[in-house]
């Protein structure tokens, strides 16, 4: 029993080694264009260390959204759980916000866009069927 | 939204494996405005660095100037 414990911890810890790989990499490419951008250089460590408290600050963001869904009585945590998380700072608040309604918009054409697609199909298949033109089995 | 980010992916599981109940999930939407604020975090955090080590007059960002900005940014998120 004890061996399945301690090989459990151990796929833990080596999926926990994997994100923080990933996430080390996304905050190297995002240092690497601030240090373009402010024509100055990140040392290794500083990278290695924005990335360790990037993972960490993940822990408390995800327990805070938990938390927020289930006071909410939901158990699917949305974006009004993220507004919350972002609260500290005036500044970050109205940022967030407004990135919200930027994701909402473009996910809404992006619909919008689909919806044609499919309209413009059927209604091409509907004038080649008119046209007595052989279709395509489906 | 150009230039590097937290794709959608990572910032489930890393949020997964924090979650107390295996029935939480993210809202797609939720998903990628917490990829943007972990965006924002990092990019703070490399700012503020840079800013403290131009203000110190040293050419490398390094953790003597990222500790020094640390205490604020944590306040902040």
């Amino acid at each position: 029993m004890e061996e399945e414990e301690e090989a459990e911890e151990q796929q833990r810890f080596s999926y926990q080694q994997r994100l923080k790989a990933a996430v080390h990499y996304t905050v190297g490419c995002l240092c690497e264009e601030v240090a373009s951008d402010k024509e100055i250089q990140f040392s290794k460590q500083t990278i290695a260390a924005i990335s360790e408290m990037t993972f960490r600050q993940c822990e408390n963001f995800a327990k805070d959204l938990e938390m927020f869904a289930r006071h909410a009585k939901r158990s699917t945590v949305n974006t009004e759980d993220v507004k919350l998380l972002a609260r500290r700072s005036n500044s970050l608040l109205k940022y967030i916000t407004e990135k919200n309604e930027e994701i909402a918009q473009l996910n809404l054409e992006r619909k919008a866009k689909k919806k044609k697609k499919s309209e413009d199909r059927n209604k091409n298949s509907r004038e080649s069927a008119e046209d007595g033109e052989v279709e395509n089995e489906n | 939204m150009e230039g590097a980010g937290f794709r959608k992916e990572l910032v489930s599981k890393l949020l997964r494996l924090h979650f107390r109940d295996g029935g939480t999930r993210v809202s797609g939407d939720a998903l990628q405005l917490m990829a943007e604020l972990l965006k924002i975090f990092v990019t703070e955090a490399a700012v503020r660095g840079a800013r403290q080590a131009q203000a110190e007059d040293v050419a490398l960002v390094g953790v003597d100037q990222l500790e020094k900005v640390l205490p604020q940014l944590l306040l902040d998120f």
